[in-house]
């Protein structure tokens, strides 16, 4: 009788391990999806307004303003599209304090990677923009999305990363300072 | 005096099956042990396999992930341990009809070192791990952690706890500590548990939202939970309210030997009980605290049909405890728990039955003898004893067995000094006697033996000598 205990304990805890790996895989390939959907909508959504987003930053860059408002607020939805084409032009011109976006540095967590980067006008910090929050698991994806507009909302208050960091989220607030920091030094703010 | 305390009615009638009903209930209670070992080790493919569909396997793509993963597939296989050891404790009655109250806690103990590697191989892993995906060694990693991470401190605690119950639990077995020591130490347990799930909550992606695990877990912790509340505080609480237990009086049986009779209430609901054991609390100054394991050495004598009656504990003052009890004072409120075990006609499997019983390890004899059902002739019952003496409420066994047709064998007399791993007294061992020349349907009979450690050991020696098979063995441990 105990061969029979043995037999059917090894047998479900395989049988349930199995079924357990198999739906992780399966979470693994909708998760990428999502991703590369998500990323693929982040594209689309830059590609329809691509025009309109990629005058505006070449506008910004030629030194307008009143059309640059308009593009950062749709640049809060499609920043990605834009920072790489507007991010390589204010590098060469970051010694003058000029406006334009400018990435933090990459900073480790062990919660996952976190990189910030700061859209800079006219010497102000006009928007803060996360490019990698800590996403290790779904509980930090959850506290990234908690801590992110809580600290951006706080950095474009204090205009430097001076502020204080997110209670529950100290790891994901540290990191997210230091890039900004990095960012902030890049652009001579 | 004591004949007083024969039911008129033959108890335990509800268990009066015809014969070889026992091999079907054996059968079933079988099942439930297998079904019962391969629940708890799916429970731990469970909380693997859950991380895993939670897309866990994607941690493994760099060796700091790895290291991590690992780590947290070692927590939370602890974390399934000592919950499985929590539940073992709980005296839960499908655990305890199953298995029994000793083996349970047989098995609690042995999941108690395991777990306490896992949880250790937790935390080691996760500050290596971590400790690598920031390019810090273990130990600033732990500091920053303790510092850093909400709930994380908590975490730590509740480690040392961990460590500090099993360590001590170990020790005080093999030091003998007093019970109370040990039994405080074991209180740490849920101090340790409940300091650990903070961090499960906010660090760990057990309870994260969105996922499966977290209503395992949840499932799981508030089950173990309740299942403690339920049958460690509420049951207790509501058997001696319900049964409303009163010492009438103290009775000396032999010297040394007392039995103590108490009144009370729906006493019905006891029978059967026969060689199960209760927790009894005297509530008397000094005493109430002591919780005493005893078994009833009588089915519950009933005077009307509501269950109002008679209870019979008879007790040798072995330890400091019982000691006492011997003055304990008529009109004592006594508190109860139990019945508890499968010392009892629940392990059952044969239609023959063998009962040893040496010391006062016969009292709990005498219960089952009164009401585990069995037909004239197919009941053998070994007493042992240095004296005649000492062979405690003999009188009321014999008397037993001759309305209820068993056999009754008296063994007195010294141990045999040469043969040690003898059980009989040295003149049968002279004579060369074994158990099978007592007992010749052995092979084929269920097997109760209650008396002390090594001397029991000798008996359940001889009797799988003549054949008998481990699971027709049952065996009633004073020294747990």
């Amino acid at each position: 009788m105990r061969i029979r205990a043995a037999v059917s304990a090894a047998l479900a805890s395989a049988g349930i391990l199995l079924a357990g790996w198999q739906s992780g895989i399966h979470v693994e390939d909708t998760r990428s999806a999502a991703a590369s959907t998500s990323a693929g909508t982040n594209g689309a959504t830059g590609t329809t307004g691509a025009t309109g987003t990629n005058g505006a930053t070449g506008s910004s860059s030629s030194g307008s303003g009143s059309t640059d408002t308009g593009a950062s607020d749709t640049g809060s939805s499609g920043a990605a599209g834009t920072d790489s084409g507007a991010a390589a032009e204010p590098t060469t011109g970051a010694a003058a304090k000029a406006g334009g976006t400018y990435a933090g540095s990459v900073v480790q967590t062990r919660f996952g990677a976190v990189q910030v980067q700061i859209t800079v006008k006219a010497g102000a910090i006009t928007d803060v923009e996360a490019l990698q929050l800590t996403d290790d698991d779904r509980k930090s994806i959850q506290i990234s999305n908690r801590a992110a507009p809580l600290l951006r909302s706080e950095v474009l208050a204090a205009q430097s990363a001076d502020v204080q960091t997110i209670g529950g989220a100290t790891v994901t607030s540290v990191a997210y300072l230091n890039s900004l920091q990095a960012a902030l030094d890049a652009a001579n703010l | 005096m004591n004949t007083q305390l024969l039911p008129a009615l033959p108890a335990g009638s509800r268990d009066r099956k015809g014969p070889g009903s026992f091999r079907a209930r054996h059968r079933r209670r079988l099942f439930r042990t297998d079904l019962l070992t391969t629940t708890a080790w799916a429970s731990i493919a469970a909380a693997v396999a859950l991380w895993l569909a939670d897309g866990g396997t994607s941690e493994f793509s760099t060796l700091a992930g790895a290291v991590t993963a690992l780590g947290i597939v070692t927590g939370l296989a602890g974390m399934d341990l000592v919950l499985l050891m929590l539940l073992l404790a709980a005296r839960i009655p499908l655990i305890d009809q199953t298995v029994g109250h000793d083996r349970a806690l047989e098995f609690h103990r042995k999941l108690g070192k395991p777990s306490l590697y896992l949880l250790l191989a937790h935390g080691l892993l996760i500050a290596i791990g971590y400790g690598m995906a920031e390019g810090l060694d273990p130990v600033s990693e732990a500091v920053s952690l303790w510092v850093l991470v909400p709930d994380m401190w908590l975490a730590f605690i509740s480690m040392a706890l961990f460590i500090a119950v099993v360590v001590t639990s170990l020790v005080a077995v093999r030091r003998r500590f007093p019970y109370e020591f040990w039994y405080a130490v074991h209180l740490l347990t849920y101090a340790a548990v409940a300091t650990s799930l903070p961090h499960q909550f906010s660090v760990g992606g057990l309870f994260a939202e969105g996922t499966w695990q977290r209503w395992y877990w949840l499932a799981v912790c508030i089950a173990t939970g309740a299942a403690l509340l339920h049958y460690r505080v509420l049951e207790p609480v509501i058997a001696t309210f319900r049964h409303q237990l009163t010492v009438s009086r103290v009775v000396q049986v032999a010297p040394g030997v007392v039995s103590i009779e108490m009144h009370g209430l729906r006493l019905n609901e006891l029978a059967g009980a026969g060689g199960r054991f209760f927790i009894w609390r005297f509530l008397a100054p000094g005493l109430w605290w002591h919780p005493h394991p005893f078994s009833l050495s009588a089915e519950p004598l009933q005077f009307d049909a509501s269950g109002r009656g008679l209870l019979r504990i008879t007790i040798r003052n072995l330890g400091r405890g019982s000691a006492q009890l011997a003055g304990v004072k008529p009109g004592t409120k006594v508190a109860v728990e139990g019945p508890y075990g499968i010392f009892s006609t629940a392990a059952r499997s044969r239609d023959r039955v063998v009962m040893i019983g040496a010391g006062i390890g016969i009292t709990p004899l005498r219960a089952l003898l009164e009401s585990t059902p069995f037909a004239p002739g197919q009941a053998t019952v070994i007493l042992r004893g240095r004296s005649e003496q000492e062979l405690y409420l003999g009188d009321e066994i014999l008397e037993l067995a001759r309305n209820r047709g068993a056999t009754v064998f008296h063994l007195t007399g010294p141990r045999s000094a040469r043969h040690t791993g003898s059980w009989l007294p040295d003149s049968a061992t002279d004579a060369g006697h074994r158990l099978a020349d007592y007992a010749p349907g052995i092979a084929d009979a269920d097997v109760y033996v209650c008396g002390p450690g090594a001397w029991a050991r000798n008996v359940l020696e001889d009797a799988r000598a003549a054949g008998v098979r481990e699971d027709q063995l049952h065996y009633e441990r004073f020294d747990w």
